[in-house]
């Protein structure tokens, strides 16, 4: 093997050039690799990560205002608790520091070993730290804070920041609206001679995989709790993924889709440079040396090479991916993986020198077993029956030099057909993104406009000119009776819901709000595909007054408002608990959204705003994911243009003869240009159609579905996306044609003639 | 099935594997019997019960030091309170459970399970091979002729019919049944599909094989444990209208006393009229769960408990008190105290006829070592503390055996030992053995260890949800110290 090393060492060293043009490609390829490792690995286990970090509990459970020793008598009884802990929350506190202010302020005071959130910087408030207070991250990056700086709330009391903290239990300041500081309850208590009440425990299982039994009892044990809720880990999950999960979501299927796109760069790059090197193998095996032998050495020198051009690609995708993939968890947030993510970079490299040395070793054990004549003759290229009827000119000319060599041509194809699905894939996924932020009508939505009002407006509603229809929509979060960690979102629609709402439906029928018995429900493929659900199955309720609503399933929709995990029910089961209450108010066509706004404020709403899309319209956020897409689109690119390079610098060093005929009968620059132009254009044209048809029927809907199987996602590319990334390609094409045209027609006609 | 699925699905595998390998998992948790061999505990308090070590009997001696220990003169099983209950009953209040204490008792997860946890804890006893069992009280939960009956049959080995009512389940532990302060094993976690029905099922247990003397409990002939029977009551216990949720405003305005010794008078103001207000559910009627009068249960007693070789001499003219004495072999006398009050409530009361009459069955008990046992601990009940005066001018009183408090505790007495046991109701689900033995010197000693019940089938699945239940004997410390369970315990 030593030998084999240094053989590959040595070959590699006698053609620098060519070693630098193999390696080009693995480095652009594994920086494909790094980038979307970096984002999938740091969005997939931040909330994890984090959690873990934070010391999030199993169980945090909110109900009103109650004794903390009489909570903590039931606490205290419950299976499966490792810990628990108690907090106070104020909402609502007006909030200023460092010249900016809140009203929408929220101050925990805090108890007790376990806190439930990481500090970052500084240190956390103890029992008697009657002036100091932890903010979060989100704050302080907004508000520019530092440890020791001052935080207020009004005029009278101020504390110290000792502490720079994150809890994952939410998304971050300002993606979420409420701004959050943590302070000592005991030290309140003993400044000030009173108990504070408690309003939230946070519960820690010994064994989390049976935290349901945890849930079981403390529900069993609530009895005469106001308003209780119990969110676990995976429910905190799913509401801060409401913000961004399917942003993450799509980024993630993403990237593991252009992480099987590079594994195919890879293989084919190396692929390629075995074929071209067909005749040295034809050389070594005429010395005598055996199939096995030559394998290994291909091998050998395909790793030697992988193995620094890995690490530097791998390098660079990571340090171009880094950026926005830490913007984006600190939104959430979430915590960057650190060095975490050398794992996970060590067995990609672990991939790419295995790939390229696999690619590199196959082709040539397969070209050894061929008969030596052949190997020396170039057996590789094709006879010319592809040629007949191709044009005579320059540009024919080259088309017929790339058929002469099938197997390149294939393999350049395949390289710029994965580029180009996952160009166009990016740009459907921007398409989505933006569509997911800005139009109500992915979440199923049929309304425009929301109206805080009464549910008794409604007909003035329905009044005013401009206005459709309008009916009180109710929504409340639960959770399912029977798994109570599982989270369940209640929609009700007073009347029928399918003209205001109504995601499509997958399996079953609409509910009837009117039909006897059990109440109707259709419910998400989320909470279908979670609680096994189908139609006429039990769903069951846990609403926060204690009492269970059960619904009979009628109708499976396909939503992808929280994650799928919603349920359209009957109105009146759900409009005494409900957490938000509005008018959802359809408009004619062509009508004023700006004037209907206005009669619904002159109706009195607090708010008529526009109905809610499927994910946060945050300009931060959404300019974060604009910057990831185009770190990958960037690298893309590059892998895109090394591979026509590469097959271009190729053909014109195998055919500088050829070229150097043409040129002595007269052929400028521009004619190698064009004869180039047909080489490249032999490969592109297949490949564009390939990777556009590649994007429409096999990466969309695997994306679609690897992100949000409960939901359709539409991510096929419009039609002027596809034409734009041909053009693109053909642009990227024309310019590699100039490039190595230009080279090429630097070198002296003789030297070329002489070659042929 | 994603990747980090099927590693957990290999890790899964992996472990099943070992864990087989090492004969671990379910045949060890899965064991009861002598906890001087292994008993189960959880260590490290995930909610599941594992066997841990044996515990070794620690020599107590603050009555008297430590003698070389003789002869054994007696060997005596313990089964205490396991409150048989017919747990479709309309005669019952589980809607105040959720009120907390002190209604926790109203309502069980594993209620169904009673028979079957009985008769778990009756092989476990047997095979300790007592010579005679002792039971302590409220082998019944509501009064009902039919509990009373399947309690003497598990008892002596009889078939055993747990099922009332229609055949199948119609408890609130139905999985139809949208009250979410009821474990329902069918849809809530631990998820046990089928539990209920097969809590149905008859079955033949073993029985103890040795004579078994009852004292009575107020579980027996109290109405959830504190209403005498009225003709009312008996028209609900055995009609055919349950009630399944007292209404909720009601229930609201329920007064609790805060004083728990008051609750009773709440339960008695609730039952007493016959007819609960709330959410009503026909059921099927069902004669067998009739109350019993005071005279019906002590007369059921006796002869089933005469079935199985026991001989109880009565106490003459009380008739419907379940007062007697029986020697427990040539050295060791027994004299059961029947302390239930008749008028009601759960504390027992000791009148002076039974006063009188104790100090004349200690007179004639001569030079035997003599044992007492009531339900109600007599420290608690009215005129107890005179009974306990007059033990302890007895020269030969051994120890004072209760039940009704459902946990492990053994306190010194000037001369003699008071000592509860756990339920068969609540966790920790353990019956107790007695090994009374002669020491040098004249003296005597107690050698006693706790009883795991049998962990198989139903009654396993029992002793898991009495662990997870919030407001059972886990939380309630009713396992006891160290010093409550196997110990030593001289006297003189």
């Amino acid at each position: 093997m030593r030998a084999a090393l240094a053989d590959a060492v040595r070959r590699l060293r006698a053609a620098p050039g060519r070693a630098a043009l193999a390696a080009a490609g693995i480095v652009a390829a594994a920086a494909m690799l790094g980038a979307g490792v970096t984002v999938s690995y740091g969005l997939t286990t931040g909330f994890e990560r984090s959690a873990q970090q934070a010391d999030l509990p199993d169980v945090l459970a909110r109900f009103g205002d109650e004794e903390r020793e009489e909570v903590e008598e039931r606490v205290a009884a419950l299976p499966n608790l490792e810990q628990r802990t108690y907090r106070y929350e104020e909402t609502s506190v007006p909030l200023s520091a460092n010249g900016e202010s809140s009203e929408d302020g929220v101050i925990h005071a805090v108890r007790g070993e376990r806190r439930g959130y990481a500090i970052l910087e500084g240190r956390d408030v103890t029992a008697d730290d009657l002036d100091g207070a932890v903010v979060e991250r989100g704050v302080a990056q907004e508000w520019d804070l530092e440890v020791g700086d001052t935080i207020s709330s009004g005029s009278q009391i101020s504390w110290e920041i000792v502490g720079i903290g994150v809890s994952p239990d939410n998304v971050a300041y300002p993606l979420a609206s409420s701004l959050r500081i943590y302070v000592s309850g005991p030290a309140l208590e003993e400044a000030f001679d009173f108990v504070l009440p408690v309003n939230m425990a946070l519960l820690w299982s010994t064994e989390p995989e049976r935290t349901d039994v945890l849930l079981q009892q403390a529900r069993a044990n609530s009895y005469g709790l106001s308003d209780l809720r119990f969110i676990t880990r995976e429910g905190v999950e799913v509401a801060v993924g409401e913000a961004a999960g399917i942003v993450i979501a799509l980024l993630v299927a993403f990237s593991i889709v252009a992480l099987a796109a590079a594994g195919a760069m890879l293989a084919t790059a190396a692929h390629a440079d075995v074929q071209r090197r067909l005749g040295t193998i034809g050389i070594q095996r005429a010395v005598g040396m055996d199939r096995r032998a030559v394998a290994v050495g291909f091998a050998a020198s395909g790793a030697v090479l992988a193995a620094p051009a890995g690490v530097l690609g791998l390098a660079l995708g990571t340090l171009v991916a880094a950026g926005p993939t830490g913007a984006l968890l600190l939104t959430l947030n979430e915590l960057p993986p650190g060095g975490a993510l050398v794992g996970p970079l060590l067995l990609a490299w672990l991939v790419v020198v295995a790939v390229v040395a696999l690619a590199s070793g196959w082709p040539a054990w397969r070209a050894a077993g061929r008969p030596i004549v052949g190997l020396l003759r170039g057996s590789e290229v094709a006879r010319p029956r592809a040629a007949r009827g191709l044009s005579r000119g320059p540009f024919g000319l080259g088309l017929r030099l790339a058929l002469g060599r099938p197997a390149r041509l294939g393999g350049t194809a395949l390289v710029l057909a994965a580029c180009t699905a996952v160009v166009t894939l990016m740009l459907a996924l921007a398409s989505l993104l933006v569509d997911l932020s800005d139009d109500p009508a992915s979440l199923g939505k049929r309304y425009e406009l929301t109206a805080q009002l009464d549910a008794d407006s409604a007909p003035d509603v329905r009044a005013l000119p401009g206005v459709e229809a309008a009916t009180p929509r109710y929504e409340l979060d639960a959770t399912a009776s029977f798994q109570l960690g599982q989270p369940v979102r209640l929609i009700g629609f007073e009347g029928d819901h399918v003209p205001f709402e109504a995601p499509p439906l997958a399996d079953g029928r609409r509910l009837d709000p009117d039909a006897d018995g059990l109440p109707e429900a259709e419910v998400g493929a989320g909470l279908a595909e979670a609680l096994g659900l189908a139609p006429g199955s039990t769903l069951a309720v846990q609403l926060p007054d204690g009492v269970e609503e059960r619904f009979r399933v009628v109708g499976v929709v396909r939503a992808l408002d929280n994650d799928g995990r919603v349920a359209y029910v009957p109105a009146d089961t759900v409009s005494q608990a409900a957490d938000e209450s509005a008018i959802a108010v359809k408009l004619t066509d062509g009508a004023s959204q700006a004037a209907v706004q206005a009669g619904l404020i002159d109706l009195g709403a607090a708010d008529a705003g526009e109905a809610e899309a499927a994910t946060t319209d945050d300009a931060a956020f959404l300019a974060t994911l604009a910057a990831l897409l185009r770190a990958v689109a960037l690298v893309n690119g590059l892998v895109c243009l090394y591979a026509l390079m590469q097959a271009l610098a190729l053909t014109a060093r195998e055919r500088r003869g050829t070229i150097a005929v043409l040129r002595a009968t007269g052929a400028g620059r521009g004619h190698v240009a064009l004869l180039l132009g047909g080489v490249v254009a032999a490969a592109t044209i297949p490949a564009v159609v390939a990777g556009l048809a590649l994007q429409r029927w096999a990466l969309g809907p695997a994306t679609a579905d690897l992100a949000a199987g409960y939901a359709d996602l539409q991510l096929t590319a419009a039609g002027a996306q596809a034409a734009g990334v041909a053009v693109g390609v053909a642009l990227l094409a024309a310019f590699a044609s100039w490039w190595v045209a230009r080279r090429t027609t630097r070198e002296p006609v003789v030297v070329g003639l002489r070659e042929e | 099935m994603s990747a980090r699925g099927l590693a957990t699905l290999l890790l899964t595998l992996i472990a099943a594997v070992l864990l087989s390998a090492c004969g671990g998992g379910e045949d060890s948790a899965s064991a009861g019997g002598s906890t001087r061999d292994a008993t189960l505990v959880d260590e490290d308090n995930d909610g599941l019960p594992e066997p841990g070590p044996g515990e070794l009997l620690l020599d107590r001696t603050e009555i008297a030091p430590a003698a070389p220990l003789q002869s054994e003169i007696a060997r005596i099983g313990i089964l205490n309170d396991p409150q048989i209950r017919d747990e479709e009953s309309p005669a019952r209040v589980p809607f105040l459970d959720r009120l907390g204490a002190p209604f926790t008792t109203t309502f069980r997860p594993h209620e169904a399970l009673s028979t079957q946890v009985f008769a778990a804890g009756v092989n476990a006893i047997a095979a300790q091979e007592p010579e005679a069992v002792l039971l302590p009280g409220d082998l019944a939960d509501n009064a009902q002729r039919n509990e009373l009956e399947w309690a003497a049959a598990v008892l002596n080995g009889e078939r055993v019919d747990p099922d009332s009512g229609d055949p199948g389940y119609d408890g609130v532990q139905r999985a139809d049944n949208p009250d979410p302060f009821y474990y329902r094993p069918g849809v809530d976690a631990p998820q046990q599909p089928g539990l209920l029905s097969d809590a149905q099922q008859p079955f033949t247990p073993r029985g103890l094989g040795v004579p078994w003397f009852p004292v009575l409990g107020n579980h027996d002939i109290l109405v959830q444990g504190e209403v005498p029977p009225t003709p009312e009551l008996e028209g609900l216990a055995t009609g055919d209208e349950a009630v399944e949720r007292l209404d909720e405003e009601r229930l609201e305005r329920l007064d609790v006393p805060p004083d728990s010794a008051l609750a009773p008078q709440l339960v008695q103001n609730l039952l007493a009229a016959g007819r609960l207000p709330g959410d009503t559910r026909t059921i099927p009627a069902d004669p067998a769960r009739t109350l019993v009068a005071p005279q019906e249960a002590t007369d059921l007693l006796r002869d089933a408990a005469a079935a199985s070789g026991a001989d109880l001499r009565a106490r003459a003219g009380a008739p419907d008190r379940l007062d007697y004495t029986a020697d427990i072999g040539p050295r060791v006398r027994l004299i059961a105290l029947d302390v239930v009050n008749r008028q009601g409530v759960s504390r027992g009361v000791v009148t002076p006829d039974q006063r009188a009459w104790l100090a004349e069955q200690l007179e004639a008990a001569g030079d035997r070592w003599v044992i007492v046992s009531t339900h109600q601990p007599l420290d608690s009940s009215v005129g107890g503390p005179e009974v306990l005066e007059l033990l302890d001018a007895h020269p030969r009183t051994l120890a004072v055996v209760n039940g009704h408090t459902h946990s492990n505790e053994i306190t010194p007495r000037d001369d003699y030992w008071v000592l509860s046991t756990a339920s068969l109701t609540d966790w920790p689900l353990q019956g107790r053995m007695l090994r009374v033995l002669e020491t040098r010197g004249g003296g005597a000693a107690i050698e006693t260890w706790v009883v795991d019940v049998e962990g198989e089938g139903l009654a396993g699945k029992a002793r898991e949800l009495a662990h997870l239940d919030a407001q059972g004997g886990r939380p309630g410390g009713d396992r006891g110290e160290r010093e409550d369970r196997n110990v030593r315990l001289f006297v003189r």
